[in-house]
């Protein structure tokens, strides 16, 4: 009994804060996508009228919201996929021994993982200047006029992926390179006995043994990308043409504008296409023993 | 802090219990109850953003001084938290007695009911600039007072103007024919900055539409699709096709002065904040280089007028000495004691006539353009609107869209957004 009391006692502090600041604002969220929420009516709560679903449907007929699900999964198809390979590779390399000062690289590639979001997207939308950008400036040197990365609406979100891939594979790397290391070199040297090649090593030792360090890789770096939105905020706003908006920068405007029962609905949605795709990617990836 | 997120906790889990309903209605009626005569006695508590608020409370000194019963305590609020603290002291009822807000959000605070009438005793209306006066103005009633105001003017280089023969335009005709001539004869890569769309775009394009004769709403409708409208956002796309104006936004990568100083812009459309920037970056010399001109003239030569508004709120704890404060800081003398402290351009039209104003060729201008300048309605739903004209706005610009299909669109999806009345 009183083993049960200091129990409560120590589990008290932890749940009243849970309850306060994650349970209630997520309830009080949930209950705000299905009323017509204003900032107008932030004075008069009880004003608020009850609006069913059609804060949900209303996301059929928003062209910037159908805009902004489009480059999203865009971005999700295309940067997810990258990310994975290209951490995969520099993990593999570092690994293999033919990289010399395997350290140097190591923290090289990781460094723009921990460095702030907003720097690096502020240093990029400098690189890729058309008039003073260093990337245009050495397009110039072979004799080649470079586009306006950010400027064109066309090239804006492949831009805006290839920096997020720069920035995001150094992490990728470090989990598969430990996820590589924790691979018992004796399946390799067995492997080779039985004459198997590079290739064959990698396709049959070394995916079958980082499926589970790759699930973890593709569902976090598919969350992350799911919701992009400092990249498109600093380099692009969004623009040009709405071609770099993203859900959360669309969640992000509907709250600035103060439609707040719209936004949480929008969120919710997002919030859905995360776990389920999360749960998709458990099936087809999980362990199959 | 943490009371703040507490209430909001509160206000949130307050609206998961509530069986919403909207039977109350507008709760208060807004009546105008009188301030108290005298000096002002108490603690009055003042929000404000930016430079203002780092330098506001310095100024108060000269109140307290002269009303040695009150205290004024300025809290610095940073611009990007701004809107929400506001937002959320409205919904904890927890705000400051007087704050600092921006010109464009008057529709929605004041929607909210959270903002005072402005009793008539305080300050005389027609002692301000018309349009500054107009953002304070929400169906029909004032919830607040102008503090200070920005229009915006057209900057040139009178170097490459001379080399290119022309002086400074008078009418829409000449505007472009002055940015011709600035690129073809005068040297520069680009004749006249527009801001090709993209956040804030709408404050570049408006003037152009007012001074056609275009109006915005009318009542609880816009008309946003009028031909006037569309008029001018075909003269404003003309400077992009052809080529007078460059297709991204200058001021974005930080870009617009470097280039109107190296002489590759010859002209753009900006604030007063511009010549102290020009100056500092031009060095030496620099500022016999450049010269600022009206609007060009249409049906008007209109422009637009920004700044700041200062408003009292209901739940103020200080409400008549709020009120005193704000008639205070509305005084011309006053007004232009802030201007020398923090360069901050007069709302109200007698602090012009003082010497460090009206002596100086460039300010003066500007105070000329402040009688012809306007503001969008003071609607909830403006930044929202904004929005839709920004994101036009750049169609036209950057992807040759037909103006009339951009202005159909703007009043299609404005219509959609409503005026939130």
């Amino acid at each position: 009994m009183r083993r049960a009391l200091a129990g409560w006692a120590f589990a008290t502090p932890f749940t009243v804060l849970f309850l306060v600041f994650m349970a209630v604002p997520v309830v009080a969220s949930l209950v705000m996508s299905v009323t017509d929420l204003r900032s107008t009516d932030l004075r008069t709560p009880f004003a608020v009228e009850f609006v069913g679903l059609s804060n949900y449907t209303r996301m059929v007929d928003d062209a910037q919201f159908r805009r902004a699900a489009l480059n999203t999964a865009v971005f999700v198809v295309v940067g997810v996929p990258l990310t994975m390979v290209v951490g995969l590779a520099a993990a593999s390399a570092l690994n293999s021994g033919l990289v010399k000062l395997r350290a140097l690289f190591r923290v090289g590639f990781y460094l723009p993982v921990v460095t702030s979001i907003v720097a690096l997207a502020v240093i990029w939308r400098f690189l890729l200047d058309p008039e003073a950008g260093l990337v245009n400036s050495a397009l110039r040197l072979v004799g080649v006029e470079g586009p306006n990365w950010l400027g064109d609406s066309r090239l804006a979100l492949p831009s805006i992926i290839a920096m997020a891939v720069w920035r995001n594979f150094g992490f990728l790397m470090v989990i598969f390179l430990a996820g590589l290391q924790a691979i018992p070199a004796d399946l390799y040297e067995s492997s080779r006995l039985d004459g198997a090649g590079r290739w064959a090593q990698f396709r049959y030792i070394t995916v079958p043994m980082l499926r589970p360090t790759l699930l973890f890789g593709g569902v976090v770096t598919s969350i992350g990308y799911l919701q992009l939105f400092e990249e498109p905020l600093v380099m692009t706003r969004g623009g040009p043409l709405d071609s770099t908006l993203s859900v959360s920068y669309h969640i992000y405007n509907q709250f600035g504008f103060g439609n707040y029962g719209y936004a949480a609905a929008v969120s919710y949605v997002l919030f859905a296409v995360i776990v389920g795709l999360a749960a998709l990617q458990f099936r087809l990836l999980g362990s199959r023993d | 802090m943490k009371r703040q997120r507490l209430a909001a906790a509160a206000f949130a889990a307050m609206l998961a219990l509530a069986a919403c309903g909207r039977d109350s209605g507008g709760e208060d009626t807004d009546t105008t109850a009188p301030v108290s005569e005298g000096k002002a006695t108490g603690d009055i508590t003042v929000w404000a953003m930016g430079t203002e608020g780092e330098k506001l409370a310095a100024f108060a000194q000269d109140f307290m001084t002269e009303n040695p019963d009150a205290k004024v305590n300025v809290t610095a609020v940073p611009w990007d938290a701004a809107h929400q603290k506001i937002a959320s002291a409205i919904a904890a009822k927890q705000t400051p007695d007087v704050s600092m807000v921006g010109t464009t959000w008057m529709g929605e605070f004041a929607a909210t009911g959270a903002l005072d009438p402005t009793p008539a005793s305080v300050v005389d209306k027609a002692a301000f600039f018309s349009g500054a006066w107009d953002t304070t103005v929400v169906n029909g009633t004032s919830y607040g007072v102008p503090w200070y105001v920005e229009t915006r003017l057209l900057y040139y280089r009178k170097d490459l103007a001379a080399k290119a023969g022309v002086t400074a335009p008078a009418s829409w005709d000449e505007m472009t024919s002055f940015a011709t001539a600035m690129r073809d004869k005068g040297g520069a890569k680009w004749g006249l900055n527009l801001q090709p769309g993209g956040t804030g775009s709408w404050q570049s394009f408006l003037p152009f539409a007012w001074s056609n004769g275009a109006t915005l709403a009318s009542g609880k409708d816009f008309t946003l699709d009028s031909p006037q409208m569309t008029e001018a956002l075909a003269y404003y796309q003309s400077f992009f096709t052809n080529k007078l104006s460059p297709p991204t936004d200058l001021s974005l990568q930080g870009a617009l002065e470097q280039s109107f100083i190296n002489g590759t812009l010859a002209a753009f459309i900006s604030g007063p904040w511009h010549v102290g920037l020009l100056n500092q970056q031009g060095g030496a010399g620099f500022k016999d280089k450049f010269a600022v001109a009206p609007m060009p003239r249409k049906q008007s030569a209109t422009s637009f007028v920004g700044g700041s508004d200062l408003a009292v709120f209901k739940d103020a704890k200080n409400r008549d000495g709020a009120w005193k404060f704000v008639s205070w800081l509305s005084r011309p003398d006053v007004q232009v004691k802030w201007y020398k402290a923090v360069g901050d351009l007069p709302a109200v039209q007698r602090g012009w006539e003082d010497q460090s104003l009206s002596g100086d060729p460039i300010l003066a201008t500007f105070g000329e353009q402040l009688k012809d300048a306007k503001s969008p309605p003071a609607i909830p739903t403006w930044e929202q609107v904004a929005a839709v004209i920004d994101g036009e706005i750049e169609k036209v610009a950057k992807s040759g869209a037909d103006p009339a299909t951009a202005t159909k669109a703007m009043q299609d999806r404005a219509s959609g957004i409503g005026t939130g009345s």
